[in-house]
């Protein structure tokens, strides 16, 4: 595919993240943080991300599996999921985040079996986007091109 | 008698009496003849009798009487008449006897008579059949030509008549433009008032926006319907008004041609034989010129789908029908070239055409547009120039009124000139309009801006737009690679290069192009081998170009045609055109970089062409010496590549002969650096890549992305003001357990220059500070996450601010909360609380803050 077609792509690609909320401004932020001294910044953030979120999905998986839930555990590794996916940008996984907190505190078993099965569907989803946007950058600077910069009106 | 009677006799009986007869006896008795059958004569008492003999008797008749008588007798039943007589025959006296038939000679004379009557009565027929036809026909021509005197009457006076209405509407139309522009104008100038007020992104403003569009296209329309009748009116006149003729023919192609390249359509400008270059200002109506060339090279790239569409134009030689115009001024010379030109009304025709082309400094100039398109069917091709008609077999979506063509052909003629369809070669597809105009020389340039043999053109032209025109012989040496997708333009811009005496190469196919640099590569290196060889007690010159060089052609093997004893080295310059539509832009630069490292001494110069729209090129791995001109390859452009070829040649002999162009080659070079920066410049502000170019050294093209609106990060590491990176020198403490956070922070901080350290929790943000306290290295800020494990952000926070005390010193600590709220933080002692995720422009501001706190 010629070069100019793909980036074209890319950027009405990541702007449909943008606009159905799985990304907001911090994943901006990230980018205007890639440079010449820095030039994979994104990527790896993204893949630590990744990295981070799987062990703190499993962590969460298994806490709440135990007879006695421990809910300050419990909480603990949602406050980090948390703080990671903003720190992303990955708005929705914060979002849902935060409802499964709430769901802590008032040690809700069933409530938060829910909204760990949330968070791992909205998680999985940005995972899948995400990748598939690193993809397309990849392709794009293989051909020789380069990435081109969104500006979103916010 | 004195006459023999035996002649007299035979005469008299050989008279033809035609069907009579005659009998003579002498008076005295004597028988001379005896004609008439069945009688005699009878000599009776001194009278001499005719006796007749029937078969029942006979009669006798005297004779002899001195008065002739005639009896009518009836022989053998014939009636006959007898005359008798005396008559004297020489002196002898003698009686004749005539028996003539009745009808006789008379009859003969009558059957001639009435023979000569018949014949006079059919020639007096004949005549007059003849006449009577002419007369008939004379009339009826006559009565012809007046039945159409009166028609042709009729008929020139509809014609008149209609002209009249059309040409009082032409003029009522005419009079009121000047109306219905004031009427539009008013129109579009309300809606532009309305626009300011409407609401922005409101239904309201969509619909004033479409409104103004309509009315923007009803002035198009109306300006051509105003042309046509402008021009039918006659009021349409030729303004005169100064211009370069090389740069109105690139602005127009220039204009078209990211039209064309939407569509897949690469619109070239052919220089042809370099005339038009030669010919730089020139007078006459700049605004109708640019109209035809639009007009044609619109409709040039409406109808063409893929391909190209080339524009050429050169100066037409001098025509030799308009020397035998010039020169032939009076009688037979006149008769003659009107023979010739065709022309029936010849000489009224003639003159007004020379009044156009004698004007001493008139050229004409010759365009043609050239394209791949449908074609235009031969039958069809006079009628597009009819006004209102327009070749219907048009692909959906084409719209236009019909006008164009019919108002182009107006305003050729109005410019002394004539339009027309030129056919193509057999199975090339596509029309080529060919129109000529007379324009007014005004300054011919004079000579070279290459080679610089000539001083004072060298120091004259400095400005890279003025004319190229003769060929410089000092061009061999340089080698021209082209390698460009488009067929035509890769010829035309091959036919324009050689034309100069530079040697081309063309690359057609991505395949061939690593095999032909390695062709020039390893020609290259044999011809260095083999000039080091026979060469070693020359001197070389200071730079890698030479005075006399080997022309490198390399399509022709000339490996044996190395002159031993010349002083030669090897060749100068290897110029790489390369077309990044091509192939990808990374194997291209793969190829380019491998013959680089193939060359040795040879300069290699490479030119990229970029597409404007979308540039491509990644300026980060092009060699300090590349540029990147942006497409499309043709007018100004070109020549200023050509210019690149031969400065090199110049550069170096400026060093090695003494003369003016020492001084040039830098000058020249940095005036067309710093022309280059500003028209690439002038193409890219509106795209999403920033180039900007450094200075005075070499031009290299630099991408800037992503910084803060405010900010610019100089290629050069260059420290500049603090307003890029406030933090420089600044050593801040970032505590954060979250892995991804505290990335974040770190990437942050740093990239404001700060140098950052990081620890993950409070107990070693503690042990941290008071180390530096102790060692009297303090940080400058700490970023404190709130949220941590053993201890959290607020109490170690407590705990620094109580060990700072001991020194009388206070570290500005910055909380990193998610809570929205930093009651808690302010408490705790901290000085300014940011939420997470961290952003730089906060951190900016909460740092400035706490700086004129203090």
């Amino acid at each position: 595919m010629e070069v100019g077609q793909m980036q074209r792509r890319l950027v009405d690609y990541t702007k449909s993240l943008f606009m159905e909320g799985f990304l907001d401004a911090q994943f901006l932020q990230l980018q205007q943080l890639q440079d010449e001294s820095n030039p994979d910044f994104v990527v790896e953030v993204v893949s630590l991300f990744f990295d981070d979120s799987e062990k703190l999905l499993n962590d969460l998986t298994m806490a709440l599996d135990q007879p006695n839930v421990d809910f300050k555990k419990v909480d603990a590794h949602v406050h980090q999921l948390k703080g990671s996916s903003s720190s992303i940008g990955a708005q929705r996984v914060k979002n849902a985040c935060i409802a499964f907190r709430s769901f802590c505190e008032e040690q809700n078993i069933d409530a938060t079996l829910r909204c760990l099965q949330q968070v791992k569907q909205e998680y999985y989803l940005v995972k899948n986007k995400l990748e598939t946007m690193l993809r397309l950058e990849q392709q794009i600077v293989a051909a020789g091109g380069s990435i081109p910069m969104i500006e979103l009106g916010f | 008698m004195g006459v023999p009677v035996k002649n007299l006799t035979d005469r008299l009986g050989g008279i033809n009496l035609y069907g009579g007869s005659l009998s003579l006896i002498t008076m005295d008795g004597k028988l001379l003849l005896n004609g008439i059958p069945n009688t005699k004569f009878i000599y009776a008492n001194g009278t001499i009798f005719l006796q007749f003999m029937w078969p029942n008797g006979f009669k006798n008749f005297p004779c002899s009487n001195d008065t002739p008588e005639t009896y009518k007798l009836d022989i053998d039943g014939k009636e006959y008449n007898v005359r008798c007589s005396t008559v004297e025959i020489s002196g002898v006296q003698s009686v004749y006897a005539l028996a003539l038939s009745h009808e006789g000679i008379a009859s003969f004379v009558y059957s001639k008579i009435s023979y000569s009557h018949i014949a006079l009565v059919v020639t007096m027929v004949l005549l007059v059949i003849p006449l009577v036809f002419f007369v008939s026909s004379m009339i009826t021509n006559a009565q012809r030509e007046i039945c159409l005197h009166d028609k042709l009457i009729k008929q020139m006076e509809a014609t008149q008549q209609a002209e009249r209405k059309s040409m009082n509407k032409s003029l009522a139309l005419v009079g009121a433009s000047h109306d219905i522009r004031a009427a539009l104008a008013g129109i579009t100038g309300f809606i532009d008032l309305c626009l300011a007020n409407a609401a922005p992104g409101s239904d309201f403003e969509t619909y004033l926006k479409q409104m103004s569009l309509c009315a923007q296209d009803l002035l198009g329309l109306l300006n051509s319907i105003l042309d046509t009748s402008k021009i039918e009116a006659g009021m349409m006149n030729l303004e005169e008004q100064e211009f370069n003729l090389a740069d109105l023919i690139e602005h127009v192609v220039d204009l078209y041609h990211p039209v064309g390249m939407i569509k897949g359509v690469d619109v070239v400008l052919d220089p042809c034989d370099g005339s038009i270059i030669k010919l730089s200002q020139v007078k006459g109506d700049r605004g109708k010129l640019v109209q035809i060339l639009s007009n044609i090279l619109s409709n040039a790239v409406k109808y063409t789908v893929e391909g190209h569409v080339c524009v050429r134009a050169w100066v037409g030689k001098p025509d030799f029908e308009t020397k035998i115009l010039a020169s032939t001024r009076k009688g037979l010379g006149k008769y003659m070239s009107s023979l010739f030109s065709g022309k029936n009304d010849g000489n009224s025709d003639i003159k007004a055409v020379s009044a156009v082309r004698q004007n001493r400094d008139s050229v004409e100039i010759v365009f043609e547009v050239d394209d791949t398109g449908k074609g235009i069917p031969k039958e069809k091709q006079k009628s597009v120039f009819e006004n209102y008609v327009q070749v219907k077999e048009t692909a959906a979506g084409q719209v236009g009124t019909g006008l164009g063509l019919g108002i182009v052909q107006s305003l050729v003629r109005l410019m002394g000139g004539e339009i027309g369809i030129v056919d193509k070669e057999f199975g090339e597809k596509g029309t080529c309009f060919r129109f000529n105009v007379f324009l007014t020389a005004f300054e011919i340039q004079g000579d070279a801006m290459y080679g610089g043999t000539n001083s004072s053109f060298a120091i004259r032209n400095c400005s890279p737009k003025l004319g190229i025109c003769t060929p410089s012989p000092k061009l061999d040496g340089s080698q021209v690679v082209l390698f460009m997708q488009n067929i035509e333009r890769r010829r035309v811009s091959q036919k324009f290069l050689e034309s100069l005496g530079i040697s081309v190469l063309v690359v057609d196919h991505c395949h061939h192009f690593p095999s032909a640099l390695k062709k020039i590569q390893s020609k290259l290196n044999y011809l260095l081998n083999s000039s080091r060889r026979s060469d070693m007690s020359c001197r070389s010159d200071i730079s890698s170009s030479s005075s006399k060089e080997m022309p490198l052609s390399a399509m022709e093997g000339t490996e044996h045609k190395l002159p031993f004893n010349r002083r030669k080295d090897t060749p100068s310059f290897i110029l790489l055109v390369i077309d990044v539509n091509a192939e990808s832009f990374s194997e291209l630069w793969r190829v380019v970089a491998e013959f680089r490292r193939g060359l040795h001494s040879t300069c290699c110069k490479v030119i990229w062409l970029d597409k404007p729209t979308s540039p491509c090129i990644d300026p980060k791995r092009l060699n300090p010496d590349d540029e990147i001109l942006l497409q499309p390859f043709h007018g100004s452009r070109l020549h200023r590549v050509i210019k690149l070829l031969s400065e090199f040649g110049n550069l170096s002999q400026g060093l090695s002969s003494s003369s003016e162009s020492s001084k040039h080659p830098y000058g020249k070079t940095r005036l067309r650096h710093t022309q280059c920066n500003d028209e690439i410049q002038g193409y890219v502000s509106s795209s999403n890549e920033r180039y900007s170019k450094q200075g005075s050294s070499s031009p290299t093209l630099e991408r800037t992305r992503g910084r803060l609106k405010s900010k610019r990060k100089n290629k050069d590491g260059a420290e500049s003001s603090n307003g890029e990176k406030p933090l420089i020198g600044k050593r801040i403490l970032i505590a954060e357990d979250n892995k991804m956070l505290s990335i974040l922070a770190i990437t942050t901080a740093t990239q404001l220059g700060a140098d950052v350290e990081h620890c993950e929790n409070g107990n070693e943000a503690f042990e941290l500070v008071c180390d530096g306290l102790k060692a009297q290295r303090n940080y400058d800020y700490i970023l404190m996450d709130c949220e941590m494990l053993p201890m959290n952000g607020y109490e170690a926070t407590r705990r620094i601010r109580i060990e700072e005390e001991r020194y009388g010193v206070r570290i500005p600590i910055i909380a990193l909360t998610a809570h929205t709220s930093g009651t808690e933080a302010m408490e705790a002692g901290m000085d300014a609380h940011l939420n997470k995720p961290l952003k730089t422009n906060e951190l900016i501001e909460v740092i400035e803050s706490i700086e004129t706190k203090e």
